[in-house]
Protein backbone atom coordinates (compact mmCIF):
# COMPACT_ATOMS: atom_id res chain seq x y z
CA UNK A 1 0.00 0.00 0.00
CA UNK A 2 0.92 3.81 -1.17
CA UNK A 3 2.54 4.97 2.03
CA UNK A 4 0.13 8.46 2.75
CA UNK A 5 1.46 11.84 2.92
CA UNK A 6 -0.45 14.50 4.42
CA UNK A 7 0.28 18.39 4.15
CA UNK A 8 -1.45 21.14 5.99
CA UNK A 9 -0.45 24.45 4.09
CA UNK A 10 -0.60 25.41 0.32
CA UNK A 11 2.10 27.91 0.36
CA UNK A 12 5.62 27.48 -0.85
CA UNK A 13 6.71 25.39 2.09
CA UNK A 14 3.44 23.34 1.53
CA UNK A 15 4.04 22.80 -2.16
CA UNK A 16 7.88 22.53 -1.84
CA UNK A 17 7.15 19.61 0.75
CA UNK A 18 4.39 17.89 -1.70
CA UNK A 19 7.14 17.78 -4.58
CA UNK A 20 9.86 17.27 -2.33
CA UNK A 21 7.74 13.84 -1.03
CA UNK A 22 7.02 12.79 -4.54
CA UNK A 23 10.16 12.98 -5.98
CA UNK A 24 11.42 10.26 -3.39
CA UNK A 25 8.77 7.97 -3.56
CA UNK A 26 6.47 8.90 -7.06
CA UNK A 27 4.41 6.12 -5.41
CA UNK A 28 3.63 8.01 -2.65
CA UNK A 29 -0.39 9.63 -1.87
CA UNK A 30 0.05 12.71 -1.59
CA UNK A 31 -2.54 14.98 -0.03
CA UNK A 32 -2.45 18.91 0.83
CA UNK A 33 -5.12 20.41 2.53
CA UNK A 34 -5.10 24.81 1.90
CA UNK A 35 -7.81 27.05 3.07
CA UNK A 36 -7.75 29.38 -0.05
CA UNK A 37 -8.88 28.92 -3.45
CA UNK A 38 -5.35 28.68 -5.05
CA UNK A 39 -1.91 27.47 -4.84
CA UNK A 40 1.10 28.32 -6.97
CA UNK A 41 1.33 31.70 -6.94
CA UNK A 42 3.68 34.40 -5.77
CA UNK A 43 2.13 35.91 -2.75
CA UNK A 44 5.57 38.71 -2.31
CA UNK A 45 4.65 39.46 -5.92
CA UNK A 46 0.71 41.00 -4.86
CA UNK A 47 2.69 45.00 -3.43
CA UNK A 48 3.86 45.39 -7.30
CA UNK A 49 0.55 44.61 -8.93
CA UNK A 50 -0.96 47.39 -6.59
CA UNK A 51 2.05 49.50 -7.75
CA UNK A 52 1.15 48.98 -11.51
CA UNK A 53 5.02 47.37 -12.10
CA UNK A 54 2.95 44.13 -13.11
CA UNK A 55 0.07 44.75 -14.85
CA UNK A 56 -2.16 41.75 -13.47
CA UNK A 57 -2.45 39.42 -11.08
CA UNK A 58 -2.72 36.39 -13.68
CA UNK A 59 1.04 36.68 -14.01
CA UNK A 60 1.59 35.68 -10.31
CA UNK A 61 0.63 32.78 -10.83
CA UNK A 62 3.35 29.67 -11.71
CA UNK A 63 1.28 26.42 -12.59
CA UNK A 64 -2.58 25.77 -13.29
CA UNK A 65 -4.44 23.38 -11.10
CA UNK A 66 -3.93 20.97 -13.34
CA UNK A 67 -0.39 20.40 -13.20
CA UNK A 68 -0.49 19.06 -9.55
CA UNK A 69 -2.92 16.46 -10.74
CA UNK A 70 -0.60 15.49 -13.36
CA UNK A 71 2.20 15.32 -11.15
CA UNK A 72 -0.18 12.92 -8.58
CA UNK A 73 -0.86 15.59 -5.87
CA UNK A 74 -4.11 15.95 -4.83
CA UNK A 75 -4.54 19.11 -3.49
CA UNK A 76 -7.90 19.92 -1.47
CA UNK A 77 -8.92 23.57 -1.75
CA UNK A 78 -10.73 26.44 0.54
CA UNK A 79 -10.58 23.13 3.03
CA UNK A 80 -10.35 23.77 6.64
CA UNK A 81 -7.77 21.22 9.25
CA UNK A 82 -9.64 21.49 12.42
CA UNK A 83 -7.28 19.06 14.39
CA UNK A 84 -4.08 17.27 14.30
CA UNK A 85 -3.87 13.96 16.92
CA UNK A 86 -0.36 12.93 16.58
CA UNK A 87 -0.97 9.14 18.51
CA UNK A 88 -3.66 8.40 16.12
CA UNK A 89 -1.80 9.97 13.33
CA UNK A 90 -4.91 11.25 12.03
CA UNK A 91 -6.28 14.71 11.08
CA UNK A 92 -9.91 16.00 11.36
CA UNK A 93 -10.50 17.92 8.31
CA UNK A 94 -14.01 20.18 8.21
CA UNK A 95 -16.10 18.52 6.10
CA UNK A 96 -14.79 15.36 5.37
CA UNK A 97 -13.86 13.72 8.74
CA UNK A 98 -10.75 11.64 10.01
CA UNK A 99 -8.42 11.43 7.61
CA UNK A 100 -5.20 8.83 8.66
CA UNK A 101 -1.40 9.63 7.60
CA UNK A 102 1.72 7.95 7.16
CA UNK A 103 3.64 11.56 7.71
CA UNK A 104 2.19 14.65 8.11
CA UNK A 105 3.98 17.81 7.34
CA UNK A 106 2.43 21.26 8.86
CA UNK A 107 3.04 24.22 6.56
CA UNK A 108 0.60 26.48 8.12
CA UNK A 109 2.54 29.49 7.47
CA UNK A 110 2.06 32.98 9.26
CA UNK A 111 -0.50 35.31 10.42
CA UNK A 112 0.06 39.28 11.16
CA UNK A 113 0.48 39.88 14.83
CA UNK A 114 -2.55 41.64 16.24
CA UNK A 115 -2.06 45.22 16.69
CA UNK A 116 -3.95 44.57 20.01
CA UNK A 117 -5.43 48.57 19.48
CA UNK A 118 -9.44 49.06 19.18
CA UNK A 119 -10.89 49.47 15.84
CA UNK A 120 -9.29 46.19 14.32
CA UNK A 121 -12.83 44.43 13.55
CA UNK A 122 -13.67 48.04 11.03
CA UNK A 123 -13.80 47.26 6.94
CA UNK A 124 -10.84 49.20 5.39
CA UNK A 125 -7.74 47.43 6.81
CA UNK A 126 -6.16 44.99 4.64
CA UNK A 127 -3.71 42.39 5.56
CA UNK A 128 -1.40 41.20 2.23
CA UNK A 129 -1.82 37.80 2.00
CA UNK A 130 -4.09 35.94 -0.40
CA UNK A 131 -4.32 36.75 -4.12
CA UNK A 132 -8.73 36.56 -4.19
CA UNK A 133 -8.72 38.98 -1.83
CA UNK A 134 -5.63 41.12 -2.99
CA UNK A 135 -7.69 41.26 -6.32
CA UNK A 136 -10.84 42.79 -4.39
CA UNK A 137 -8.76 45.29 -2.74
CA UNK A 138 -6.63 46.43 -5.90
CA UNK A 139 -10.49 47.52 -7.07
CA UNK A 140 -10.91 49.81 -4.05
CA UNK A 141 -7.39 50.97 -4.37
CA UNK A 142 -8.59 53.02 -7.43
CA UNK A 143 -11.00 55.23 -4.88
CA UNK A 144 -8.59 55.43 -2.23
CA UNK A 145 -7.21 58.83 -1.34
CA UNK A 146 -4.99 58.59 1.47
CA UNK A 147 -3.38 55.04 3.19
CA UNK A 148 -2.17 54.61 6.19
CA UNK A 149 0.87 52.03 6.46
CA UNK A 150 1.18 50.19 9.69
CA UNK A 151 5.34 49.57 10.33
CA UNK A 152 8.03 49.83 8.10
CA UNK A 153 9.31 46.21 7.65
CA UNK A 154 9.74 44.63 4.45
CA UNK A 155 5.69 44.20 3.34
CA UNK A 156 5.37 48.08 4.89
CA UNK A 157 8.27 48.60 2.83
CA UNK A 158 6.91 47.69 -0.63
CA UNK A 159 3.21 48.31 -0.21
CA UNK A 160 4.36 52.25 1.10
CA UNK A 161 6.44 51.98 -2.35
CA UNK A 162 3.50 50.95 -4.03
CA UNK A 163 0.50 52.97 -2.80
CA UNK A 164 2.91 56.08 -3.55
CA UNK A 165 3.54 54.81 -6.97
CA UNK A 166 -0.04 54.69 -7.26
CA UNK A 167 -0.30 58.10 -6.86
CA UNK A 168 -2.09 57.66 -3.12
CA UNK A 169 -0.92 59.72 -0.14
CA UNK A 170 0.62 57.37 1.85
CA UNK A 171 1.89 57.77 5.36
CA UNK A 172 4.38 54.85 7.14
CA UNK A 173 3.40 54.56 10.85
CA UNK A 174 6.10 52.62 12.62
CA UNK A 175 7.42 52.96 16.57
CA UNK A 176 11.04 52.51 15.27
CA UNK A 177 13.35 55.61 14.49
CA UNK A 178 13.89 54.40 11.11
CA UNK A 179 12.45 52.25 7.84
CA UNK A 180 12.87 48.15 9.02
CA UNK A 181 14.37 49.39 12.37
CA UNK A 182 14.78 45.53 13.41
CA UNK A 183 17.36 44.68 10.90
CA UNK A 184 18.67 48.23 9.01
CA UNK A 185 21.21 50.39 10.14
CA UNK A 186 20.41 54.52 10.16
CA UNK A 187 22.85 54.81 7.07
CA UNK A 188 21.72 52.39 5.12
CA UNK A 189 17.97 53.42 6.21
CA UNK A 190 18.47 57.62 5.43
CA UNK A 191 18.39 56.63 1.35
CA UNK A 192 15.27 55.03 1.44
CA UNK A 193 13.94 57.69 3.50
CA UNK A 194 15.39 60.57 1.26
CA UNK A 195 13.31 58.94 -1.64
CA UNK A 196 10.48 58.72 0.22
CA UNK A 197 10.40 62.35 0.71
CA UNK A 198 11.00 63.16 -2.88
CA UNK A 199 8.02 60.51 -3.85
CA UNK A 200 5.77 62.38 -0.86
CA UNK A 201 5.84 59.21 1.39
CA UNK A 202 4.95 60.92 4.99
CA UNK A 203 6.79 58.58 7.42
CA UNK A 204 5.69 58.70 11.21
CA UNK A 205 8.64 57.54 13.37
CA UNK A 206 8.46 56.35 17.22
CA UNK A 207 5.25 56.81 16.51
CA UNK A 208 2.74 53.96 18.55
CA UNK A 209 -0.80 52.97 17.18
CA UNK A 210 -3.13 53.68 19.60
CA UNK A 211 -6.24 52.65 17.53
CA UNK A 212 -8.28 52.46 14.42
CA UNK A 213 -10.68 54.66 14.13
CA UNK A 214 -14.08 53.98 12.19
CA UNK A 215 -16.94 55.89 11.01
CA UNK A 216 -20.66 55.53 11.34
CA UNK A 217 -20.85 52.73 8.77
CA UNK A 218 -17.93 50.74 10.42
CA UNK A 219 -15.35 52.03 8.03
CA UNK A 220 -11.96 52.90 9.07
CA UNK A 221 -11.71 56.99 8.69
CA UNK A 222 -7.81 57.06 10.18
CA UNK A 223 -6.22 56.21 12.75
CA UNK A 224 -5.17 57.83 16.33
CA UNK A 225 -1.61 57.29 16.91
CA UNK A 226 1.24 58.39 19.70
CA UNK A 227 1.86 61.53 17.51
CA UNK A 228 -1.85 62.69 16.80
CA UNK A 229 -4.86 61.33 14.22
CA UNK A 230 -4.11 60.37 10.59
CA UNK A 231 -7.16 60.56 8.63
CA UNK A 232 -7.03 57.65 5.73
CA UNK A 233 -9.73 55.66 3.72
CA UNK A 234 -7.52 52.52 4.30
CA UNK A 235 -4.95 50.86 6.57
CA UNK A 236 -2.63 48.57 5.63
CA UNK A 237 -1.82 46.26 8.35
CA UNK A 238 1.68 44.90 7.78
CA UNK A 239 2.55 43.99 11.45
CA UNK A 240 5.44 41.45 12.14
CA UNK A 241 4.49 37.08 10.81
CA UNK A 242 4.03 35.96 13.91
CA UNK A 243 4.03 31.34 13.08
CA UNK A 244 0.53 30.35 12.16
CA UNK A 245 1.20 27.27 14.89
CA UNK A 246 -2.34 26.99 16.68
CA UNK A 247 -3.19 24.12 15.06
CA UNK A 248 0.04 22.48 16.00
CA UNK A 249 0.72 23.79 19.46
CA UNK A 250 -2.72 22.58 20.16
CA UNK A 251 -1.42 18.65 18.91
CA UNK A 252 1.32 19.21 21.84
CA UNK A 253 3.87 19.72 19.65
CA UNK A 254 6.79 22.16 20.69
CA UNK A 255 7.52 25.46 20.46
CA UNK A 256 10.89 27.62 20.76
CA UNK A 257 11.16 31.19 21.71
CA UNK A 258 9.98 32.58 18.74
CA UNK A 259 6.69 30.71 18.70
CA UNK A 260 7.49 28.62 16.26
CA UNK A 261 7.78 25.16 16.24
CA UNK A 262 11.05 23.76 16.76
CA UNK A 263 12.85 21.30 14.39
CA UNK A 264 15.99 19.35 13.86
CA UNK A 265 18.21 19.62 10.85
CA UNK A 266 15.28 17.21 9.09
CA UNK A 267 12.65 19.84 9.73
CA UNK A 268 11.42 17.16 11.81
CA UNK A 269 9.09 18.03 15.11
CA UNK A 270 8.96 16.84 18.43
CA UNK A 271 6.38 14.81 17.46
CA UNK A 272 6.27 11.32 15.50
CA UNK A 273 6.21 11.35 11.83
CA UNK A 274 5.59 15.45 11.48
CA UNK A 275 7.62 17.41 9.83
CA UNK A 276 7.47 21.54 9.81
CA UNK A 277 8.44 24.09 7.10
CA UNK A 278 8.30 27.99 6.42
CA UNK A 279 7.46 30.13 8.64
CA UNK A 280 5.65 27.71 11.36
CA UNK A 281 8.78 26.66 12.57
CA UNK A 282 12.19 28.40 13.82
CA UNK A 283 15.38 27.93 12.29
CA UNK A 284 18.85 28.82 14.15
CA UNK A 285 20.88 31.37 12.76
CA UNK A 286 24.45 30.62 12.64
CA UNK A 287 25.96 33.27 13.79
CA UNK A 288 25.12 33.55 17.52
CA UNK A 289 22.91 30.81 17.51
CA UNK A 290 19.73 32.20 18.48
CA UNK A 291 16.73 30.93 16.48
CA UNK A 292 14.79 32.91 14.00
CA UNK A 293 11.13 33.06 12.83
CA UNK A 294 9.80 34.63 9.24
CA UNK A 295 11.77 34.25 6.36
CA UNK A 296 11.54 34.49 2.93
CA UNK A 297 9.53 32.23 0.45
CA UNK A 298 12.93 31.19 -0.70
CA UNK A 299 13.19 29.51 2.58
CA UNK A 300 10.05 28.41 2.87
CA UNK A 301 10.06 26.58 -0.49
CA UNK A 302 13.46 24.78 0.40
CA UNK A 303 12.67 23.96 4.00
CA UNK A 304 9.05 22.05 2.24
CA UNK A 305 11.28 20.00 -0.10
CA UNK A 306 13.54 18.89 2.78
CA UNK A 307 10.54 18.25 5.00
CA UNK A 308 8.88 16.48 2.14
CA UNK A 309 11.68 14.47 1.31
CA UNK A 310 12.59 12.74 4.52
CA UNK A 311 8.31 12.55 5.00
CA UNK A 312 8.98 10.31 2.24
CA UNK A 313 11.99 8.15 3.77
CA UNK A 314 14.52 10.47 2.30
CA UNK A 315 17.42 11.74 3.85
CA UNK A 316 18.20 15.19 3.30
CA UNK A 317 19.19 18.25 5.60
CA UNK A 318 18.40 21.65 6.41
CA UNK A 319 21.39 23.94 7.22
CA UNK A 320 21.44 26.88 9.59
CA UNK A 321 20.53 30.01 7.81
CA UNK A 322 22.68 33.34 7.73
CA UNK A 323 19.74 35.22 6.08
CA UNK A 324 20.46 37.46 3.12
CA UNK A 325 17.61 39.82 2.14
CA UNK A 326 17.30 42.49 -0.39
CA UNK A 327 14.40 44.44 -1.49
CA UNK A 328 13.07 47.73 -3.54
CA UNK A 329 12.67 50.41 -1.26
CA UNK A 330 11.60 53.85 -2.65
CA UNK A 331 14.10 54.22 -5.21
CA UNK A 332 16.71 51.96 -3.93
CA UNK A 333 17.30 48.53 -3.32
CA UNK A 334 18.37 47.33 -0.25
CA UNK A 335 20.07 44.56 1.21
CA UNK A 336 22.26 43.01 3.64
CA UNK A 337 23.18 39.63 5.06
CA UNK A 338 23.63 38.28 9.14
CA UNK A 339 24.55 41.11 11.42
CA UNK A 340 24.09 44.56 10.75
CA UNK A 341 25.20 47.33 13.42
CA UNK A 342 22.04 47.71 14.86
CA UNK A 343 21.59 43.88 15.57
CA UNK A 344 24.89 43.48 16.70
CA UNK A 345 24.89 46.35 19.05
CA UNK A 346 21.71 44.71 20.18
CA UNK A 347 23.13 41.71 20.77
CA UNK A 348 26.35 43.34 22.24
CA UNK A 349 28.80 41.72 19.96
CA UNK A 350 32.07 43.14 19.45
CA UNK A 351 32.76 43.98 15.66
CA UNK A 352 34.75 46.45 13.10
CA UNK A 353 32.99 47.69 10.71
CA UNK A 354 33.89 48.97 7.19
CA UNK A 355 31.81 51.31 5.12
CA UNK A 356 32.45 52.55 0.94
CA UNK A 357 30.41 54.36 -1.38
CA UNK A 358 30.76 53.48 -4.62
CA UNK A 359 29.45 52.94 -8.21
CA UNK A 360 27.35 50.48 -10.34
CA UNK A 361 29.24 50.67 -14.19
CA UNK A 362 31.72 53.01 -15.10
CA UNK A 363 30.79 56.73 -13.89
CA UNK A 364 30.89 58.00 -17.86
CA UNK A 365 28.12 55.17 -18.74
CA UNK A 366 24.52 55.96 -18.68
CA UNK A 367 22.67 54.35 -16.04
CA UNK A 368 25.18 54.42 -13.44
CA UNK A 369 23.68 54.10 -9.81
CA UNK A 370 25.35 54.60 -6.28
CA UNK A 371 26.39 51.32 -4.28
CA UNK A 372 26.84 51.71 -0.50
CA UNK A 373 28.56 49.12 1.36
CA UNK A 374 29.12 48.58 4.98
CA UNK A 375 30.87 45.77 6.36
CA UNK A 376 31.21 43.82 9.48
CA UNK A 377 33.67 41.66 10.92
CA UNK A 378 34.88 39.34 14.40
CA UNK A 379 37.69 41.75 15.61
CA UNK A 380 40.62 39.76 15.54
CA UNK A 381 40.00 36.90 13.17
CA UNK A 382 38.62 39.71 10.72
CA UNK A 383 35.93 36.97 9.62
CA UNK A 384 32.84 38.48 8.12
CA UNK A 385 29.68 38.89 10.48
CA UNK A 386 27.30 40.81 7.99
CA UNK A 387 26.74 43.28 5.16
CA UNK A 388 24.66 46.16 4.90
CA UNK A 389 24.08 47.31 1.44
CA UNK A 390 21.92 50.23 -0.65
CA UNK A 391 21.99 50.75 -3.98
CA UNK A 392 20.81 51.03 -7.81
CA UNK A 393 21.42 47.91 -8.90
CA UNK A 394 23.50 45.22 -7.94
CA UNK A 395 22.15 44.35 -4.85
CA UNK A 396 20.44 40.92 -4.58
CA UNK A 397 23.76 39.57 -6.18
CA UNK A 398 26.00 41.26 -3.71
CA UNK A 399 24.64 40.26 -1.01
CA UNK A 400 24.29 36.53 -2.12
CA UNK A 401 28.05 37.00 -2.68
CA UNK A 402 28.30 38.51 0.86
CA UNK A 403 26.11 35.06 2.23
CA UNK A 404 28.31 32.72 0.95
CA UNK A 405 31.31 34.80 2.05
CA UNK A 406 29.80 34.75 5.54
CA UNK A 407 29.13 31.40 5.60
CA UNK A 408 32.77 30.35 4.47
CA UNK A 409 34.10 32.44 6.82
CA UNK A 410 36.04 34.97 4.60
CA UNK A 411 38.08 37.75 6.46
CA UNK A 412 38.38 41.38 5.36
CA UNK A 413 41.55 40.60 3.86
CA UNK A 414 40.38 37.94 1.32
CA UNK A 415 37.60 40.32 0.40
CA UNK A 416 39.69 43.42 0.56
CA UNK A 417 41.83 41.70 -2.60
CA UNK A 418 39.09 40.35 -4.27
CA UNK A 419 39.23 40.04 -7.84
CA UNK A 420 36.22 41.85 -9.52
CA UNK A 421 34.79 41.99 -12.85
CA UNK A 422 35.36 45.38 -14.84
CA UNK A 423 33.11 46.32 -17.70
CA UNK A 424 31.97 49.57 -17.86
CA UNK A 425 28.37 48.66 -18.93
CA UNK A 426 27.75 46.30 -15.93
CA UNK A 427 30.87 47.19 -13.29
CA UNK A 428 33.08 49.94 -12.35
CA UNK A 429 36.94 49.84 -11.85
CA UNK A 430 36.50 49.75 -8.19
CA UNK A 431 34.26 47.02 -6.29
CA UNK A 432 32.62 48.93 -3.56
CA UNK A 433 32.81 45.63 -1.52
CA UNK A 434 36.74 45.57 -1.96
CA UNK A 435 36.70 49.10 -0.94
CA UNK A 436 34.83 48.80 2.17
CA UNK A 437 36.54 45.73 3.08
CA UNK A 438 39.97 47.79 2.97
CA UNK A 439 38.14 50.80 4.96
CA UNK A 440 36.82 48.24 7.57
CA UNK A 441 41.06 46.86 7.81
CA UNK A 442 41.74 50.34 7.86
CA UNK A 443 39.59 51.12 10.66
CA UNK A 444 40.77 47.46 12.70
CA UNK A 445 44.53 48.76 12.40
CA UNK A 446 43.26 52.03 14.34
CA UNK A 447 41.74 49.95 16.80
CA UNK A 448 37.98 51.36 16.05
CA UNK B 1 7.48 26.85 29.62
CA UNK B 2 7.61 27.91 26.08
CA UNK B 3 5.43 30.77 26.96
CA UNK B 4 8.14 32.26 29.35
CA UNK B 5 10.73 31.77 27.13
CA UNK B 6 8.52 33.88 24.52
CA UNK B 7 7.57 36.41 26.97
CA UNK B 8 11.51 37.00 27.82
CA UNK B 9 12.34 36.82 23.87
CA UNK B 10 9.81 39.41 22.62
CA UNK B 11 10.83 41.55 25.73
CA UNK B 12 14.67 41.20 25.66
CA UNK B 13 14.78 41.82 22.12
CA UNK B 14 12.64 44.67 22.39
CA UNK B 15 14.84 46.70 25.19
CA UNK B 16 18.12 45.81 23.47
CA UNK B 17 16.56 47.34 20.11
CA UNK B 18 15.43 49.92 21.67
CA UNK B 19 18.64 50.71 23.62
CA UNK B 20 20.87 49.66 20.10
CA UNK B 21 18.73 52.27 18.28
CA UNK B 22 19.65 55.11 20.54
CA UNK B 23 23.58 53.74 20.29
CA UNK B 24 23.46 53.96 16.85
CA UNK B 25 21.49 57.16 16.39
CA UNK B 26 24.25 59.02 18.83
CA UNK B 27 26.46 57.26 15.91
CA UNK B 28 25.59 58.61 12.83
CA UNK B 29 24.01 62.17 14.64
CA UNK B 30 20.64 61.14 14.20
CA UNK B 31 18.11 62.44 16.59
CA UNK B 32 18.24 60.18 19.25
CA UNK B 33 14.88 58.19 19.86
CA UNK B 34 12.68 58.22 23.29
CA UNK B 35 13.03 55.67 25.59
CA UNK B 36 9.93 53.85 26.92
CA UNK B 37 9.29 50.71 29.40
CA UNK B 38 9.48 49.88 32.67
CA UNK B 39 12.32 50.40 35.00
CA UNK B 40 12.77 46.80 35.46
CA UNK B 41 13.94 46.21 31.03
CA UNK B 42 15.03 49.84 30.78
CA UNK B 43 17.52 50.11 34.29
CA UNK B 44 17.98 47.27 35.06
CA UNK B 45 17.96 44.35 32.54
CA UNK B 46 19.09 45.94 29.58
CA UNK B 47 22.48 47.47 31.68
CA UNK B 48 23.43 44.15 32.87
CA UNK B 49 22.98 42.65 29.84
CA UNK B 50 25.19 45.10 28.87
CA UNK B 51 27.49 44.04 31.32
CA UNK B 52 28.01 40.58 30.83
CA UNK B 53 30.91 39.36 28.66
CA UNK B 54 29.93 37.75 24.96
CA UNK B 55 31.36 34.49 26.44
CA UNK B 56 28.83 34.24 29.22
CA UNK B 57 25.83 35.75 26.91
CA UNK B 58 26.12 33.53 24.50
CA UNK B 59 25.72 30.16 27.01
CA UNK B 60 22.80 31.70 28.49
CA UNK B 61 20.92 32.78 25.21
CA UNK B 62 21.91 29.45 24.11
CA UNK B 63 20.41 27.32 26.85
CA UNK B 64 16.91 28.70 25.71
CA UNK B 65 15.12 25.75 24.30
CA UNK B 66 14.58 25.99 20.62
CA UNK B 67 15.31 24.88 17.42
CA UNK B 68 19.15 25.60 17.98
CA UNK B 69 19.28 22.70 20.20
CA UNK B 70 18.49 20.26 17.99
CA UNK B 71 21.12 18.59 15.95
CA UNK B 72 22.25 20.61 12.91
CA UNK B 73 25.28 20.07 10.62
CA UNK B 74 28.39 21.41 11.72
CA UNK B 75 30.08 23.81 9.33
CA UNK B 76 32.75 22.29 6.65
CA UNK B 77 36.16 24.55 7.18
CA UNK B 78 37.19 26.12 3.88
CA UNK B 79 39.62 24.31 2.38
CA UNK B 80 41.00 26.82 -0.17
CA UNK B 81 41.00 26.37 -3.90
CA UNK B 82 39.04 22.99 -5.70
CA UNK B 83 42.86 22.70 -7.72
Amino acid sequence: MAQRIVVIGGGGGGLGAAGGAKAVDPGASVTVFTEFEDVAYSPCGIPFVHGKEIPSFEALFLADKQAYVDAGIDIRYNTRVASINTSAKTIEVEGTGTVPYDSLVIATGFVYADPGVPGADLDGLYYVKNIRSAMEWDKRLDSVKKAVVLEAGPLGIEMATALAHRGIETHIVDPNPWVLGELCDPDIAELVQESWNEMGVQMHWNTKLNAFLGDDKGSVRGVDTSAGVIDCDLVVVATHKEPNSALAVAAGIKTGSTGGLIVDSSMHTSAPQVWACGDVCELPHQLGGLPLQGLTGSHAYAQGKVAGANSAGGNREYQPVYVPWGMVAGKWMIGGVALGETAATALGMPYVVGAADGISRARYYPGVKKVRVKLLAEPGSLRLIGAQLAGGEGIKERADFLGVAVKKGLTLRDLATMENVYSPPIGALNEPIAVAAQNALAAAAKGK
Amino acid sequence: MARFTTWLRVNSQHYLLQDAHVRMARKCGYPTPPVRGSIFWTKIFVPVYRLMPWALRRPIMRAIPGSHRKRWPIQMQPEGPAI
